[in-house]
């Protein structure tokens, strides 16, 4: 809550998710790959271990046919800032290779100062981080495609969603150049966002009241980040982690599937806080 | 052969039978180092593990050898603090098996790092909040404090001691033992309630989330206090286990009745405890973050009810009342029962506290994700089994591990 | 010097201790950890000049812009175009996933000639000059012995300058077997002609319709322009506009409509006209209008007779009281649009169900309406000197086409599906067959059939870019350049109302030695000489391309696609009993094989917006997304229902073999509860043998298990499914 004086005008960049929309078409998943130089392998059906920093979930309502219903849920990194003001993984890291940048709210990772040790894997409740448990190789020729951006990882570290953090870099850079400080809404917005076919995805400060984001979530940011919108919730809210990721959904079975609730009662008392 | 090495007094079996038992260990040690190098040049990817088990086989192993030596530091604070001086007829071996088991916690932790060349960044780029980064810097010092325990010991090789440099080092370090003892009592609280500290502070995990006071969570002080209790314990099981492999009676019994009680008594207050923060945790922890205590001990194939069960009853409830009790105690097979037990049951508790977090989901919308270890994980686990015996094997042929050894077999 | 135990202990202490206070452990700790970091095996993409390049992508049918980010010389993203007509900046994963198609390992880099067995995958690099000479030599030939019309292509389209230089080919050469790849789009344009009498393309005003019913349509699944039908379906959520998905598994497109009505698979036609019953009993439509029209009576008359609610209740399997509130709600909306083509709309289905959902649109006056379903004329910017055509041409034209199209099917164009029949058969033959931006031997139903009727075509020339199933089967390979290395016009997509022309451009030089298809052609009629060189005038297919654009080409080349003010519609009669329709008199939906008693199951196909199934196979990222439940390692998943897998004692994750009466195939089960009983779904786009090993091997393919089912009128492929059964392992 320090920082929250301390950087009057800092800025919280997230995103909303609107799952009424969400198609499940991987769209986001493959514009992530694609931008931020993401290995793969012959076989990327385990998905205990391929890499994927934008994942789209599949659930389902549990009913039997025909009232079965299923809802996609894509999952980046959430970027928490924690209740307390540090998120699970940025506290636990022993060697400072994650990092939360309270410019921007987002959680950063060094690929070369990580060591590879994945106690912030652990700390992740929403499997957002990905280990390199083999050297990326790419066919021959397919080198060609690299971003210069984003760096190709070693094998042996961590990496995640980093809201494209190189598009804020190079916004911020231009807008310098051209003597501004501030970013327009639409300069920095992430390679998902962009590609979404649906439109599902929007991204943007949640500080500022002018960005969409902020008008969907309505944030109240006095507890700790609570969406104001009764159809917006966040993933395990009830932990703490205060994430930058809100999604929307019309219906009530998607969003008591955000979090674990006891009982029905322990949702309706909950949910709404 | 090597008697002019043996200390004096003492009866050791023949050369040819050692050098055998070294070679037949020997073999299963080089299986594991063949399995590190396999590790260390083609990657990680040579284990089981994934994306949900960043921690698995070898963090497990790491918290069990951990707690396993704590006798060291425990023994050594009730025989240089406390002032338990029977102790001292144990503490040397209790220093060994500390020195082993740190060892191999650190060896392990360069096999399970992703980047070893750069584990040092720990030191480098300290991130001071992190539970890792204090296991780190009290493990590597109290390491180098077993060490320096441990150095005099082999000084007093008799061969060594001949050279009077070394007579004079050795007799000179164990008169500041006490020191040492302190210094390695203090940085085991520490790096012990930290590795208790490791899971408890994973608030997105909770299964393994605990409150606490200031900084540290409750199981801060439950692995310190733990380590305390089932530390010794493993300690007297392998003194109990090298008496029966050597046919010897090399420890009093009044020292392990000693030692037993005062296990009996931290085990029993241990457990009271764990059951305390247990139910805590069941009944206000949990459900506040919205999880029945049987939603994480139901719907998977291995994690039932029976592990807690069995960590808190049957090795930790059972154990405690045997130490506690003088029968429980002067009856050997009881007693080997009990120490046997308690090291299955903290190694149970660091297994809980490791691989059942990993396995429980915690989005609605996962599902509990089973591990088995690859055989390279397996084989570099048993590396350090393997390293520790010869090293057991060598002290205790060639070192003054037991001041009593000579009086009980004269 | 004596050296005692003493001093060499402490030479090796000292030295140690001495090596410890020096830099050089130091130096090398942190040396080794720089090295780590630095790891020559880990590509470090060099940087260079920004600049981006618009262009279309013809991955797909679907037409979209795209924006494609460059440094210096290297394409390194491609993203959708903001401000295009198609996707105003949206992209789907095919699209983004381009550059690993330009640059990946499938691309056939030169020609090649066959070297080992048809299929082996021995090839001989050869030079441009020698592929042509090749074709040529082999055509003259053929040509000499009068048998042109024994030369066929088979191309992804009818439409578009390339498509058309095979036409033109193929006619100076003298062979009316001009093939395409089937699709909806075929039955659709077949619907047009029948019920309207007019040549058109259909297009769906999607984005202004108030309530969408979809009879199996996969909306969001790729069907239609898949990014556009994207947009259109977020745009109903926000305002609020229905959509009713009438199929018999929960697809994506189930799951996001605002309600799913299972159907019994193959039924959906009766369910039409069902609903047009109601709508007329209770004289939900405007009568003034409607009952004026030719056919109407007719149509009442076949569904107040045959299509009571009761009966289509039990033909469908839906109840009756759904029935009447879904006829009321869509008839009573103000924009009501109703759609068909299962899934992505690959195969051309029943041409009964294409003219009852049309009647249905008719009946609710939305025919050429906001929010309707329009009659488009094609935008004929292709006006070429007509040619003149000798003798043999002239001879070889009058034969009849192999595959009846035109002949025993009157209205039909072409019938790829039933090529493979009449060559097994006996009853045709080719001698030389020409295959360009299709894959026929993965994509059509029965693959395999068409497999062994390929194996006696003597000559079978392949235009891939890349290695897939048809060119690894073919003689020989003139390798086209990928959609990123050349320009080719890109025709108006499926659906739209409204004509827009795109333009893919050589966003980067060509990779390899590979030669527009174009110029293929073109080169392969200058050697061939005579009246056939005579009909190819240009230099060069670019050359041709900006001719053949006119005063387009300046606006294409600067925004990439060029569009129609406004539609331009085809106007006709609208007929609501065409002769056609007459078989709906008594319903029975069209059979597909096997016995109900070898094969108590059945199995139907479902689309995936994650798995291409055309012409080109899933990229290594696309393959990447798709689900554990529906690839497993290399098996393919079968969805089947819970209770379905009780009786058959299959649970989740077991293996099993799924026979149908045309092939056997391992397969994983996964229990969708969305799924009705009795009912198997396999996903289209896996089983691939060829590309590379990212995608080979992986699965089964959906089109080596089921038959070809002719529809009675048509003669396109109506299949919906085929019967069969799960056994397990």
């Amino acid at each position: 809550m320090k920082e929250e004086g301390k950087h009057k005008k800092a800025k919280k960049y997230g995103m909303v998710i609107n799952l009424d929309e969400c198609t499940g078409c991987g769209a986001c998943m493959v514009a992530c790959m694609a931008e931020n130089n993401v290995p793969f392998r012959e076989d990327e059906s385990n998905k205990l271990d391929s890499i994927a920093w934008m994942r789209v979930y599949k659930l389902t309502n549990g009913k039997s046919y025909p009232e079965a219903d299923i809802c996609y849920l894509p999952r980046p990194c959430m970027h928490c800032e924690g209740d307390h003001g540090h998120s699970p993984c940025v506290s636990v890291c022993p060697a400072t290779a994650t990092d939360y940048n309270y410019e921007t709210g987002i959680v950063s990772q060094i690929y070369t100062r990580c060591f590879g040790c994945r106690y912030c894997m652990a700390a992740c409740p929403y499997h957002a981080r990905y280990f390199n448990w083999w050297d990326p190789v790419w066919p021959e020729g397919s080198t060609k495609y690299l971003s210069p951006n984003v760096s190709p990882r070693m094998r042996g570290v961590v990496e995640k969603c980093s809201f494209c953090f190189h598009r804020y870099q190079l916004a911020m850079d231009k807008a310098y150049l051209e003597g501004r400080t501030v970013l327009e809404e639409d300069e920095y917005q992430t390679s998902c966002t962009q590609a979404c076919p649906a439109g599902a995805i929007t991204f943007g400060d949640l500080n500022n009241p002018e960005h969409k984001v902020h008008q969907l979530a309505k944030p109240d940011n006095k507890h700790g980040g609570r969406p104001g919108n009764p159809n917006v919730f966040r993933l395990l809210e009830r932990l703490g982690t205060n994430p930058k990721v809100y999604y929307m959904s019309s219906r009530e079975w998607v969003r008591q599937a955000g979090d674990n609730y006891i009982d029905n009662e322990d949702f309706a008392k909950n949910y709404r806080h | 052969m090597d008697s002019a090495l043996i200390p004096e007094g003492v009866t050791r079996c023949s050369f040819g039978k050692f050098a055998l038992g070294i070679i037949i260990v020997g073999g299963v040690l080089l299986w594991g180092v063949y399995a590190m190098m396999l590790i260390w040049l083609k990657g990680l990817n040579q284990t089981n593990m994934n994306d949900f088990y960043g921690f698995a086989l070898w963090i497990w192993a790491d918290l069990g050898v951990i707690a396993l030596g704590g006798g060291a530091f425990f023994i050594g604070l009730l025989r240089y603090i406390i002032g338990k001086d029977e102790l001292k007829n144990i503490i040397n071996y209790a220093v060994l098996i500390g020195f082993i088991c740190y060892s191999s916690a650190l060896l392990i932790l360069a096999i399970d790092v992703g980047q070893p060349l750069r584990s040092w960044f720990i030191f480098w780029h300290a991130n001071i909040h992190s539970m890792l980064t204090e296991v780190a810097f009290c493990l590597s010092c109290y390491f180098a404090v077993l060490t320096i325990e441990y150095i005099p010991l082999i000084l007093e090789n008799r061969q060594l001691n001949k050279v009077p440099f070394f007579h004079n080092l050795a007799h000179n370090m164990h008169e500041v033992m006490a020191i040492f003892a302190a210094t390695g009592a203090f940085l085991s609280f520490f790096h012990q309630g930290s590795l208790g500290g490791t899971p408890a502070v994973l608030y997105g995990r909770p299964f393994a989330f605990r409150e606490g006071i200031f900084i540290w969570p409750w199981t801060f002080f439950l692995f310190t206090w733990s380590a305390a209790a089932y530390g010794p314990c493993f300690t007297l099981f392998v003194t109990r286990l090298t008496e029966k492999i050597t046919k010897k009676k090399l420890v009093k019994q009044n020292v392990i009745d000693l030692l037993a009680k005062i296990s009996g008594w931290t085990m029993g207050t241990y457990i009271i405890a764990k059951i305390i923060d247990t139910w805590y945790w069941a009944t206000v922890t949990a459900p506040d973050m919205g999880s029945n205590l049987i939603d994480f001990y139901s719907n998977n194939p291995f994690y039932g009810i029976w592990i807690l069960v069995v960590e808190i009853v049957i090795c930790g409830i059972v154990p405690a009342l045997i130490l506690l009790t003088p029968k429980g105690r002067s009856n050997p097979t009881l007693l080997f029962t009990a120490v046997l037990l308690a090291c299955i049951g903290v190694l149970l508790n660091r297994w809980v506290m490791v691989l059942q977090v990993m396995a429980v989901p915690v989005m609605t919308f996962e599902n509990w994700v089973m591990y088995i270890p690859s055989w390279q994980e397996v084989a570099t686990t048993i590396l350090p089994v393997a390293y520790g015996i010869i090293l057991v094997m060598i002290s205790f042929r060639y070192l003054p591990i037991f001041p009593q050894e000579r009086e009980l077999n004269s | 010097m004596e050296i005692g135990r003493r001093s060499f202990l402490s030479f090796i202490i000292g030295g140690a201790a001495g090596t410890a206070i020096s830099p050089l452990p130091w130096k090398l700790i942190d040396d080794s950890s720089i090295w780590s970091q630095n790891w020559p095996w880990t590509p470090v993409p060099p940087d260079g000049e920004y600049s981006q390049s618009n262009s279309v992508c013809t991955l797909c049918p679907g037409g979209c812009g795209i924006t494609v980010r460059k440094v210096d010389d290297r394409a390194v993203k491609i993203e959708g175009m903001k401000g295009h007509p198609v996707n105003d900046g949206g992209i789907c994963v095919m699209g983004l996933s381009g550059l690993q198609l330009l640059y990946g390992p499938t691309r056939v880099k030169t020609p090649l000639k066959r070297a080992g067995k048809r299929g082996e995958g021995k090839w001989e690099k050869i030079s441009w000059d020698e592929a042509i000479s090749d074709v040529t030599k082999k055509l003259a030939e053929i040509r000499s012995k009068g048998e042109s019309h024994a030369v066929g292509s088979i191309v992804n389209s009818d439409s578009g300058t390339v498509p058309n230089l095979f036409k033109r080919f193929l006619t100076a050469y003298g062979s009316p077997n001009f093939m395409t790849m089937p699709s909806m789009q075929d039955s659709y344009n077949m619907t047009m002609l029948l019920m309207q009498g007019v040549s058109a393309q259909v297009g769906f005003d999607a984005e202004n319709a108030d309530f969408i019913l979809s009879f199996g349509s996969g909306i969001i699944d790729g069907w239609g322009s898949p990014v556009r039908m994207f947009k259109a379906n977020s745009a109903w959520k926000v305002n609020g506009k229905k959509v009713v998905q009438i199929e018999s598994r929960l697809s994506n497109t189930a799951a996001k409509s605002d309600k799913w009505i299972p159907i019994k698979p193959g039924t959906e036609a009766a369910l039409a006209l069902g609903i047009a019953n109601v709508i007329i009993m209770e004289s939900l439509y405007n009568r003034e209008n409607i009952e004026s029209q030719s056919g109407f009576d007719a149509f009442k008359e076949l569904v107040l007779n045959e299509y009571s609610t009761d009966n289509v209740s039990s033909i469908t399997g839906i109840n009756s009281a759904t029935i009447v509130s879904l006829a009321k709600n869509f008839a009573q909306a103000s924009k009501p649009l109703a759609i068909c083509g299962k899934g992505q709309g690959s195969t051309p289905g029943s041409l009964n169900e294409f003219m009852a959902v049309h009647a249905l649109n008719a009946l609710v006056g939305n025919i050429n309406k906001e929010g309707g379903v329009w009659a488009v004329s094609e935008s004929d910017y292709i006006k070429w000197p007509e040619l003149e055509m000798d003798s043999i041409a002239e001879s070889g034209m009058q034969k009849e086409r192999i595959d009846g199209a035109g002949s025993e099917y009157p209205h039909a164009k072409s019938l790829l599906n039933r090529l493979a029949e009449v060559i097994n058969s006996g009853d045709g033959s080719l001698g030389a067959l020409f295959v360009s931006d299709a894959n026929p031997l993965y994509s059509m139903p029965d693959s395999k059939a068409l497999n062994t009727a390929f194996d006696s075509i003597p000559f079978v020339v392949s235009f891939s870019s890349y290695m897939d199933e048809t060119a690894s089967n073919s003689d020989l390979i003139l390798p086209n350049h990928v959609y990123l290395e050349r320009y080719e016009d890109v025709p108006t997509p499926g659906g739209l109302q409204k004509n827009v022309i795109g333009l893919t451009k050589p966003v980067v030089t060509p990779q390899f030695n590979t030669k527009n298809v174009g110029d293929s052609i073109i080169l392969i009629a200058k050697a061939l000489g005579g009246s056939i060189a005579d009909a190819f005038p240009w230099d060069s297919y670019d050359a041709c391309l900006k001719e053949t654009l006119g005063d387009k080409w300046d606006v294409l080349e600067e925004n990439g696609f060029w569009s129609d003010s406004d539609s331009k519609v085809a106007t006709g009669e609208f007929n609501f009993y065409p002769d056609a329709m007459k078989s709906l008199s008594s319903f029975s939906s069209v059979s597909i094989e096997g016995s109900t008693i070898s094969y108590p199951l059945v199995l139907i196909p479902y689309d995936s917006i994650r798995l291409a199934n055309g012409y080109i196979g899933d990229p290594p990222f696309v393959i990447k997304t798709v689900e554990d439940t529906v690839l497993k390692g290399k098996t393919a998943c079968v969805e089947i229902n819970p209770k379905t897998g009780k009786e058959l004692g299959l649970t989740e994750g077991r293996y099993a073999f799924i026979h149908t009466p045309r092939g056997k195939a391992k397969v994983k089960v996964h229990l969708y509860e969305g799924i009705m009983p009795g009912i198997v779904a396999l996903p289209r786009g896996l089983g691939h043998t060829a590309y590379d090993k990212y995608l080979a091997g992986k699965g089964c393919n959906f089109n080596e298990l089921i038959g070809p089912a002719e529809d009675p009128i048509s003669g396109l492929d109506a299949a919906w499914g085929i019967r069969a059964r799960l056994t397990k392992i």
